[in-house]
């Protein structure tokens, strides 16, 4: 069991060695695993937004857009009226979370089970984040919200700006490891049958769910940015 | 698994960033294209029923006047008729008096022609009468009472021509 954690979290995931650099270069599995992802989806919407009609709408049409709309109004709703604009950017990380996480079904490692990832993830939250607030407020504004709601938590608010992205960071990496990990360990105890259940648990609905933990988390930051 | 590489951050930067510009360019801006012609079809067809709505609302408004103006014009050409009708009437028994009158006075004139005449026809009758008796008178030889029996009888004669007229 222990050798199992050991060459879980000590595998050398890197894929693509680049001849310079001393390794600084090298190119890490879940980048490219995340670049396959990427293709497949892009095929999918290139395919799905084919020849969109306005009037006798195929099935496939139908779907799609009942999709795109009940995503963007959920997400919307998170992000309030003031900050509905960042939706489409929400919701393009909340499928690109999601599919990532549930690519465990066919065997592949997750890519948000690599650090990495989950970290540009959150950098990207948070960047969002500040940039809605000065966006917003104007860097003047923006600077005098750390002083709210009084002046003496002010250094609170600013070690926010670490402790969000990192706490967004860090949720997502362990649950989809600890996913993962619990997943090896009831393979490596029953090989058939529950894997294959717990699996459905693991990959599908945790991912699902932490997809959407990250996309509400960070909408509610930027909701609060915004207002 | 847990070392930091700032290169793979990058790409994954990235690689999300291109997502989110497939997204936005292929998938959002296609589907919100298609639900703004939808919504500006919808809009114009509203519009239009609108519109015709208005239209309808109008005419029938201008036949309901019309319709309360050919009542009242009928009110008027009632009225006018009566009148005219009244008009008539007036004239008609005005002329029937007139007519009376002139009969009677033509009557009445008739009657006044007749009298004299036969008052003329009485005038000679006497005067013949009175020759008559003058000549008589002339003719006899005769007394006092002769004389008066013959005035007696003139006068009897007179008073029945008198009678009789």
């Amino acid at each position: 069991m222990k050798e199992l954690l050991v060459e879980l979290l000590m595998e050398d995931k890197t894929l693509i060695h680049v001849p310079f650099g001393n390794g600084f270069f090298d190119i890490a599995k879940s980048v490219v695993i995340t670049w396959i992802v990427m293709a497949i989806v892009i095929i999918a919407v290139l395919l799905l937004t084919r020849d969109l009609k306005v009037h006798n709408i195929s099935r496939r049409q139908a779907v799609l857009e009942s999709c795109v709309l009940w995503l963007r109004e959920a997400i919307g709703g998170m992000l309030g009226e003031e900050g509905a604009m960042y939706s489409d950017y929400m919701v393009t990380v909340l499928v690109f979370i999601g599919v990532s996480n549930m690519v465990g079904l066919f065997g592949v490692t997750p890519p948000t089970m690599d650090l990495n990832v989950t970290i540009a993830l959150s950098v990207m939250s948070i960047i969002l984040v500040e940039a809605a607030g000065i966006a917003k407020k104007g860097a003047k504004g923006w600077l005098k919200s750390f002083a709210e709601p009084m002046p003496v938590i002010a250094p609170m608010n600013v070690l926010e700006l670490v402790i969000r992205p990192l706490s967004l960071c860090m949720r997502l990496f362990g649950n989809i490891l600890g996913a993962t990990v619990i997943m090896e360990l009831i393979r490596s105890v029953v090989p058939i049958v529950l894997p294959a259940a717990l699996s459905l648990y693991f990959d599908l609905f945790d991912g699902a769910i932490q997809a959407y933990v990250f996309c509400f988390l960070t909408s509610l930051y930027i909701k609060e940015a915004v207002e | 698994m847990l070392d930091i590489s700032f290169v793979n951050i990058i790409c994954t930067i990235l690689n999300l960033l291109i997502l989110y510009f497939v997204f936005k360019k292929f998938l959002f801006a296609r589907v919100d294209e298609i639900i703004r012609q939808r919504q500006a079809e919808v809009d114009s067809a509203t519009d239009a029923a609108d519109k015709a709505t208005d239209e309808a609302r109008r005419t029938k408004k201008e036949y309901e006047e019309k319709i309360s103006l050919a009542d009242e014009e009928k009110e008027q050409i009632l009225s006018d008729i009566k009148k005219q009708g009244y008009d008539e009437y007036d004239r008609i028994v005005n002329d029937a008096h007139r007519k009376g009158e002139q009969i009677i006075t033509e009557a009445r004139h008739n009657a006044k022609v007749e009298a004299e005449r036969s008052k003329e026809v009485y005038a000679a009758e006497l005067k013949s009468m009175v020759i008559e008796a003058a000549t008589k008178i002339a003719a006899t030889r005769h007394s006092s009472a002769e004389d008066s029996e013959l005035y007696d009888k003139f006068i009897r004669e007179a008073g029945a021509l008198t009678d009789d007229h």
